[in-house]
């Protein structure tokens, strides 16, 4: 960023039009900006004539995190297990059923109003959808300009047409399509192209956070790459910090600083990205990770298949949410606390937190077998298994095949057999 | 952004200025329209009829209040001359096609406004239900379930005796219409309004501080004009052909001013005695009308589909 362009307007945030920001946006990185404290989103199930709720699907229960100013933190997880919807509530898309979401200290779900719309100007999304997020009667300068319009004061200006527009094309070139495209319709334009709309968008109110829902899961496989380096470059010029939702986990590999899996409504591992994919602890983590599939042809993987569906969060199962599916609790024998103790969510080392009663008791040699992204070497800062008395698995067991090629769900149902010669004693749990 | 560039520079570049055509939805839509041929057929009857009710009047030397001298060889009505083109009517000999003329024009009138009223008050109350939800969505559709399940015919008719003892005036034959047209509409409106509420254009506008209702009016409103307008102009057909029927039950419009419908309702009795000029013509009106509006509609519903291939 050179140019005149720039200083005049999305370049500089710290230019009137783009309001002020307190503070230098580098000096406070690394500080929370987004606070997510006992997260709850549940929706009523209801029944019969007077519409009676008899249930209730708890998408998010209980979720505790947060988001770093600058970084972007990666969230993945199966589909359904309630990442996107933890992203909306966020953002007050969803209305929360209790918890707390703290924005540099103010607590986002008690807005209403006027301090809800200066919020909304603070946190903005990124749809899924490239083609369902723009309205198909409005020309890009209607798509971009309405959030301006809204956020219109006397500072920045918006009220009017011709700064408004200007803005719109200032931001067209900043997600690199051309100025002039602001009397086109959506319909004129590519995936990709569409995309780049959405994320212009989202920039021109100039956010602070940027809760980024699967933003590249829609798009061609040659597109996603220049998205994510686009959002990446975003980033750094823009001072943005991002919640990036996916369920790709090669994509939040390269985009993410900090990564959190969600299972049935919960975190069960958060850690810096690198920590993450080279030492998984929880053993739902290890299975995700095996599926990511090797690029080289010639590596025979062996794959973690999980057995069974994922359980209905409308009623979850007792303790441990993964226990009817935790291959780490058949090796260990079906401990009991599993089935009856909810794991806490705790501090297994430094920013690495994992929801498993049994963590300590995965070694990273047994992770590199199955996990292609593991590390083997033990970091020395992870308490080793002798210290705090867990049954060591040294091996994980994988089940009958062992170049599994198809997804984990197809191969679910036959996942539970194992094959005869495979040594099954000393992969059981030891002390 | 190509980097050494300032605005200004970029603003001078020839290519700047260029403004590429761009066609809206509206422009798509017409442009399939133009290919329609059923439509464009249906939309040129439909016009003409206008027409000919609009201007007609001036045209045709005759007034619609005149009556000719009782001739009581010609009891049953001349038959169609050059003087009288459509004949004349039985007993008080006034011409037709002076009525149906006049009769065109009313009830384009009376199904147009009706119509408008249907649409206008069936986009408001499914508007409200389907954006808000919750009890307000139930209250109102418990209202249009239980007046739907009415048999309309007969609630019309009472209510055309009731408002008008039986020969009511047009605005009253409109307000009857609008007064239960806007049910269907209203129903429709809903369930579009369910759908566009989910859409992530929605979302991203609440997400920026949009207003609810700046998102009705410039979000859902917009997408659902297609559906409400095919409905309107068919619902047009409908109000013409229902208020032909209650005229010709004898409770409509005052047979002084005539509608299709009542012209019809007059010519019942002496269609035995071989006048069928009386009937035939505003009959034909009516099937010109009605054909016109239903290739129209019919032509709107697949140019206004957004899926539908330029």
């Amino acid at each position: 960023m050179t140019d005149g362009a720039a200083a005049a307007g999305p370049a500089a945030p710290t230019a009137p039009a783009a309001g002020p920001r307190p503070g230098s946006a580098d000096e406070r990185n690394g500080e929370a900006l987004v606070e997510v404290r006992d997260l709850k989103t549940y929706y009523p199930i209801k029944a019969g004539i007077l519409r009676r709720t008899v249930g209730q699907v708890r998408a998010v229960d209980g979720v505790d995190f947060e988001v770093r100013r600058g970084e972007v933190f990666g969230l993945v997880g199966e589909s359904g297990c309630g990442k996107t919807t933890l992203g909306r509530t966020i953002v007050r898309l969803e209305k929360a059923t209790s918890g707390q979401v703290l924005l540099d200290g103010g607590d986002v779900l008690s807005f209403d109003g006027r301090d809800l719309k200066k919020m909304r100007r603070r946190m903005q999304v990124i749809f899924q959808d490239p083609v369902g997020s723009l309205n198909p009667r409005m020309p890009i300068s209607d798509i971009i300009g309405e959030g301006l319009l809204a956020q219109a004061d006397k500072q920045n200006g918006w009220g009017e047409r011709k700064v408004r527009d200007k803005r719109v094309s200032d931001y067209l070139e900043v997600v690199g399509l051309r100025r002039d495209y602001t009397r086109r319709y959506p319909h004129e334009f590519s995936g990709g192209q569409r995309q780049r709309i959405g994320i212009a968008r989202a920039l021109a109110l100039s956010p602070e956070f940027i809760f980024a829902d699967e933003p590249v899961s829609a798009l061609d496989v040659s597109i996603q790459s220049q998205i994510l380096n686009l959002l990446i470059d975003l980033r750094e010029q823009f001072d943005l910090t991002f919640l990036f939702v996916a369920h790709n986990l090669s994509v939040v590999q390269y985009i993410s600083d900090r990564v959190g899996v969600m299972y049935l409504g919960k975190l069960v591992e958060m850690a810096d990205v690198a920590e993450l994919y080279a030492h998984p602890r929880h053993p739902y983590t290890i299975a995700l990770l095996s599926a990511i599939p090797d690029p080289d042809p010639r590596v025979k993987s062996r794959r973690l298949v999980l057995t069974g569906d994922v359980p209905s969060p409308a009623n979850p199962p007792s303790g441990c949410r993964f226990h009817t599916r935790c291959w780490l609790r058949r090796q260990l024998n079906n401990p009991e606390n599993c089935e009856t103790e909810d794991p806490p969510f705790r501090e297994l080392a430094s920013g690495h937190r994992v929801a498993c009663h049994w963590a300590e008791s995965v070694v990273d040699a047994a992770v590199a077998d199955v996990v292609p992204t593991a590390d083997i070497e033990v970091p020395t800062e992870l308490p080793t298994p002798q210290d705090v008395g867990a049954p060591v698995v040294t091996e994980i067991e994988t089940p009958s095949v062992t170049d599994v090629v198809e997804p984990a769900e197809e191969a679910a149902g036959t996942a539970g057999e194992a094959r005869p010669e495979e040594p099954q004693g000393p992969t059981q749990g030891r002390v | 952004m190509d980097s050494g560039a300032t605005l200004e520079e970029l603003e001078q570049r020839p290519d700047y200025d260029v403004q590429l055509e761009s066609l809206n939805q509206w422009q798509l839509a017409w442009r399939r329209f133009k290919r329609h041929r059923m439509a464009l057929l249906g939309s040129a009857l439909f016009l003409f009829m206008v027409v000919v009710g609009l201007i007609g009047p001036f045209i045709i030397p005759y007034d619609d209040t005149k009556i000719g001298l009782p001739d009581a060889k010609f009891n049953a009505g001349r038959p169609p001359s050059i003087a009288h083109l459509f004949g004349d009517t039985g007993r008080l000999h006034r011409d037709v096609l002076t009525l149906v003329v006049n009769g065109t024009r009313l009830s384009l009138l009376i199904g147009v406004l009706a119509s408008a009223i249907s649409a206008i008050v069936g986009t408001f109350v499914g508007g409200i239900a389907g954006y808000f939800g919750g009890w307000l969505d139930t209250i109102l559709m418990r209202i249009v379930d239980a007046l739907l399940s009415l048999p309309l015919l007969f609630v019309i008719l009472a209510f055309s005796q009731f408002l008008g003892e039986g020969h009511a005036s047009w605005p009253t034959m409109v307000l009857i219409f609008g007064m239960f047209g806007w049910l269907g509409i209203a129903r429709l409106v809903r369930a579009v309004m369910l759908s566009l509420r989910e859409e992530d254009y929605v979302d991203a506008a609440r997400a920026a501080g949009v207003s609810d209702v700046r998102i009705i009016f410039r979000h859902l409103v917009p997408n659902s004009l297609s559906p409400i307008i095919v409905a309107t102009t068919l619902g047009v057909a409908g109000v013409i052909i229902g208020e032909a029927f209650v005229s010709f039950l004898g409770f409509g419009v005052d047979p002084a001013t005539p509608t299709l419908g009542n012209i019809l309702s007059g010519a019942l009795e002496f269609i035995s005695q071989g006048n069928w000029w009386w009937a035939f013509f505003p009959g034909a009106a009516i099937v010109l009308i009605v054909l016109g509006i239903n290739f129209m509609g019919d032509g709107l519903r697949d140019a206004l589909d957004p899926r539908a291939k330029v």
